[in-house]
């Protein structure tokens, strides 16, 4: 780190993608296009669980302008998966959920493709569908993957019929806990499916070349994944794909994995045409990668003072038909029923389980919002029961620092009775209820920097300025920008001097992707470890012609110097170029795991987390009398960011997070009625709009990280868990009305209170 | 979805290609609701007939009444200065469809002839008891819109006949209307209830309820009892109103819901209505 005051990092600039977005030049995949393309639509299933009896083509085949239409008869039977691999590109005689594709059709039109969607004849012999978890783990229950035991699966999943997996973590002795304690609370709490609510539909434009190479410009957030994914299903050398992103109009994790990419790429090359696929909202709705819907038990036993002494937590999480990120997700809600909260007697289990509804994924901060809202809900009815203010009982609670996290994993840069107090400072906590149908609720979490390495080129140009090559995607969020503040710093440059470049994995180094909050993180140590090198070079370049040790040199104010001697970066870039092959670098970076003690867990990827953040959000709301509609006054996030690299962007990315989170609160679900969605339509699932949305006062704590750039954590994922539970919390404040199922709709608080005065 | 694209001269001639493709031509004044049907595949019209440019977009008031154009856009609504203090439950239901883009484009007319059980301008109109000019290939006829009103999704109106106009007299001076909605969020909402009110001084009370049934319907018995004035008279009327509606379970809200709103909306737009007329003395 630079000992000297920052000149870039920290600042608010402007961000390096802006000026193309604010005047729609910027291309998003979605604008991508290709010479002679054709339009791909895509057959869905009408059944929730059904075998194909009969599946016939030739009507839309023989359609003017269709070019391909393929089944799964006519690919490669490939099996892919994150964590298991028990999906295929189309349903092969069996359909598992109402929505999954069966049929895909390339034409000269989207109008064609579609009617010709419309004349593939297919006839399904229903089967027993399962669409509830818990009748999903009765024994008989109907099995979404009868051959599920013959699917390859990462070996850390504990597995069996519709469990996609199993986790647990256990500390002490949890019965004596729940003995010793002087009461013990158990609740139930349902979470609802989400939409990650992307602007912009996964899209993907597949061609391929005279070498039998295919090029596949897509919206994903994860393009060497998305390679390795293609080579498979296209039963291809990852040597022979290509994976460019334009640009991501928003992924919130639902373009983590593959959505349209594959069956471009299979339509492109059965049809010889460069193939555009594009989904509609109510594709989106139906086969996208919505939160995971979860059934939560909690059981807490605490000590008179209201000191937590045993938990027990159950969490069930209905992955859908297939697992995709589910068991990965199951097992981060193990930390987060944890809560940021000491607690020496633990047990908690968690439930991955297939249903025969749409597949989910990892929305942003997955398990965040369902177990905050379960664990922080409890903790308010806890502190009700006992008569100690929330805050109070929380703050009794908390990790301090130097504590053990549950997988026994130490706990350093704790931050978490910063975040409370000042959040519950800037709401007013001391008037919690300050008149008829207003209250105030709070609710607390952590959450991880998700790991995984990151490679950058850094090239200086002979006129000085600086061209940044990452394998990480800008998804939206300034991440990128974020990271070339950090590499201008280093190289004392300004911001305005940094370019960086779209991604493309054959010209890209390798980066773990935009997920997890690590993208500007991950890729500002790369860019550090880059400017390092690149001051090396320098050095050795500069250091002779000078006669000076090399030690000496500086970069500084765009120029190269050593005590009167100065060089512009522009000149050594030249001079680089003349005499070296330019001044060119590779920086990489990976966090480091912490030691953990593995006789506490079971089944668990991520069993002790990197670089925690904590945060808490405050909320001030009022709540119709009678018709339960909640208007929110003030909205108070108080989060550790370690450093604020900028912090405009940081503030953006609390804001849009909690707005996501008002939705999952509020408005948001995805309504099933059996096996399907009754409302997969931007009418019906309700995002919250403008005017839902009140404005978010962000406190940025900065205590500072071990392992990030300038001890930055991780900020992107945390501003979208707490609000379901703050504002159930503060509901419960202004109304009394506890409501432990979300969404909490204006109808579900009237109705709960005009049972209260029948 | 393919169609033929009419753009008439006259209205004559928007009459004639209708009578040609009969059920086959749907009228397109905003479209924000016909697009969507069509790209849903509820619709699939062979032929659309653009009611653009043909004049009937103009709002505009004799002696005793008030016209609005069916090509009147919801944003000209909003911003009319004669809708402004007493009939300004018209502009609180405009200014609640859709978003700007939609409010800017779509119109009273189509509003109307959609005949959605949700739809937020109607029952304003339903309270001012309008009537609807209609003009078809035998000439023009006019009708009270609760007549129009069949269900929903239906009207009284033939497939070749346009709406061009809704009209309603000028309320008295010491009148007042009020509009209230609720949905899920608080922009870009449906209604899963709206109710108007409309209290003339002196008893006269006029309710109208949206979302509660398969048409727009007005509630003559809370009407009744709200021309009583006074608090228990509306909390009364709003009890009635909300027994007198059969609002369905959807994926909006339940039944058991709608008709708590329908109690509470219609109680709090006559106490609205009662205050203005308290407030401005009108």
């Amino acid at each position: 780190m630079s000992a000297r005051p920052h000149r870039v990092a920290g600042k608010r600039l402007k961000r390096i993608d802006g000026l193309g977005k604010v005047t729609g030049k910027y291309v998003y995949a979605s604008d991508f296009a290709l010479p002679g393309m054709l339009f791909g639509k895509i057959l869905r299933s009408d059944e929730a669980h059904a075998r194909i009896v009969r599946l016939d083509v030739s009507r839309a085949l023989a359609l003017p302008g269709v070019r391909t239409v393929l089944t799964a008869k006519d690919i490669a039977p490939i099996r892919f998966g994150t964590a298991i691999r028990d999906r295929t590109v189309f349903a092969a005689e069996v359909v598992r959920f109402r929505g999954e594709a069966i049929a895909a059709v390339a034409a000269t039109s989207l109008e064609i493709a579609e009617a010709a969607v419309r004349a593939i004849e297919v006839e399904y012999e229903p089967l027993p569908a399962v669409f509830d978890i818990e009748e999903a783990l009765k024994p008989g229950a109907p099995l979404v993957h009868p051959g599920w035991s013959d699917y390859q699966a990462l070996p850390v999943f504990d597995r069996e019929g519709n469990v996609s997996g199993r986790s647990a973590m256990a500390g002490g002795d949890v019965e004596a806990g729940f003995a010793q304690s002087y009461r013990v609370y158990e609740h139930h709490f349902t979470t609802q499916p989400v939409h990650p609510g992307y602007t912009e539909p996964r899209t993907a434009i597949a061609s391929w070349d005279g070498n039998g190479d295919v090029s596949v410009w897509c919206n994903t957030q994860l393009p060497f994944d998305m390679k390795n994914l293609l080579a498979e299903v296209l039963d291809l050398p990852a040597s022979k794909v290509r994976v460019v992103v334009p640009g991501i109009g928003g992924g919130f994790g639902g373009k983590l994995r593959v959505g349209v990419e594959h069956i471009a790429a299979w339509l492109a090359r059965r049809s010889n045409r460069p193939v555009k696929v594009m989904t509609t909202s109510e594709e989106e709705l139906t086969d996208a990668y919505p939160r995971q819907p979860t059934v939560i038990t909690l059981k807490t036993g605490v000590s008179e003072d209201g000191l937590l002494l045993a938990r027990e937590a159950r969490v069930l999480l209905d992955c859908g038909a297939y697992a995709n990120s589910g068991p990965a997700t199951a097992a981060i809600a193990l930390q987060i029923v944890a809560g940021p909260y000491r607690t020496p007697n633990f047990s908690y289990e968690s439930v991955a389980i297939y249903t025969n509804k749409g597949a989910t994924g990892s929305f942003r901060a997955p398990a965040g919002p369902m177990g905050n809202f379960a664990v922080e809900s409890q903790i308010d009815l806890i502190a009700d029961d006992l008569g100690i203010d929330p805050l109070e009982l929380r703050l009794r609670n908390v990790y301090r620092e130097g504590d053990k996290g549950p997988a026994g994993d130490v706990l350093t840069s704790v931050s978490i009775e910063d975040s409370l107090r000042r959040a519950a400072d800037a709401i007013g906590w001391k008037d919690r209820r300050p008149g008829p149908g207003r209250g105030k609720g709070l609710a607390c979490s952590w959450w991880l920097t998700t790991g995984g390495s990151s490679g950058v080129y850094v090239k200086i140009n002979p006129d000085g300025t600086v061209t940044v090559v990452s394998g990480a995607v800008e998804l939206g969020s300034g991440a990128m920008t974020g990271a070339a503040q950090i590499l201008a710093e280093e190289l004392g440059v300004d911001l305005t001097d940094i370019t960086a470049t779209d991604v493309d994995t054959n010209l890209s180094p390798y980066d773990y992707g935009a997920q997890g909050s690590r993208t500007a993180f991950s890729v500002g140590n790369a860019c550090i470890a880059a400017a390092k090198d690149l001051r090396r070079q320098i050095a050795e370049l500069v250091a002779p012609i000078w006669g000076v040790a090399p030690e000496t040199i500086r970069l500084e104010d765009k120029g190269v110097t050593s005590g009167n001697n100065r060089l512009s970066l522009a000149e050594v870039a030249a001079l680089s170029q003349r005499t070296g092959g330019g001044l060119i670098s590779h920086g990489t970076s990976i966090q480091p795991m912490p030691v953990f003690d593995p006789t506490r867990v079971k089944n668990h990827p991520l069993p002790a987390w990197t670089s925690h953040s904590f945060h808490t959000h405050a909320v001030d709301l009022s709540v119709d009398e009678v018709t339960g509609e909640v208007s929110i006054n003030r909205y108070v996030v108080a989060q550790d960011v370690g450093f604020a690299i900028n912090p405009t962007y940081i503030e953006g990315q609390i804001e849009g997070g909690v707005a996501q989170g008002i939705g999952q609160a509020l408005s948001e679900e995805i309504v099933y009625d059996g096996g399907r969605v009754s409302n997969a339509n931007l009418t019906d699932y309700k995002m919250p709009t403008m005017m839902d949305m009140p404005r978010v006062e962000c406190i940025l704590i900065e205590k500072p990280s071990v392992n990030g750039p300038y001890g930055a954590k991780g900020v992107g994922e945390p501003p979208c868990i707490q609000p379901p539970a703050a504002i159930a919390n503060a509901i419960a404040a202004a109304t009394g009305v506890r409501i432990q199922a979300l969404p909490i709709t204006a109808e579900k608080i009237a109705l709960a209170r005009a049972q209260d005065e029948d | 979805m393919s169609f033929a694209f009419h753009r008439p001269g006259s209205l004559d001639a928007a009459i004639a290609v209708a009578s040609e493709h009969g059920e086959a031509a749907r009228f397109l004044a905003g479209g924000t609701d016909l697009m969507i049907q069509i790209n849903r595949g509820r619709a699939a019209p062979k032929h659309l007939i653009s009611l653009a440019g043909l004049g009937l977009d103009t709002i505009g008031e004799s002696e005793g009444e008030h016209v609005i154009g069916a090509l009147a856009t919801l944003d000209a609504v909003v911003t009319h200065p004669a809708f402004q203090t007493g009939l300004v439950a018209l502009t609180q239901a405009s200014a609640v469809v859709g978003g700007r883009q939609v409010r800017n484009i779509a119109t009273v007319g189509g509003n109307i002839v959609n005949a959605s059980p949700a739809a937020d301008l109607v029952p304003v109109l339903l309270a001012l008891e309008a009537t609807v000019d209609l003009r078809g290939p035998a000439g023009t006829r006019s009708m009270p819109l609760d007549r129009f009103l069949v269900g929903r999704g239906r009207t009284e109106r033939r497939p070749d006949e346009i709406l061009t106009a809704v009209r309603f007299d000028k309320p008295p001076a010491a009148s007042a209307t009020w509009f209230l909605k609720a949905g899920r969020r608080k922009a870009m909402e449906i209604s899963v209830i709206c109710v108007a009110a409309h209290l003339v001084r002196g008893g006269k009370a006029r309710i109208a309820i949206g979302a509660a049934a398969a048409r727009t319907v007005r509630v003559p018995a809370a009407e009744a009892l709200a021309e009583k004035e006074g608090a228990a008279a509306f909390r009364e009327a709003g009890r009635i109103a909300a027994d007198a509606v059969s609002p369905i379970d959807d994926v909006r809200a339940s039944a058991r819901y709608r008709k708590l709103l329908v109690a509470t909306l219609v109680e709090r737009a006559l106490a609205a209505c009662a205050d203005r007329l308290g407030k401005d003395g009108r």
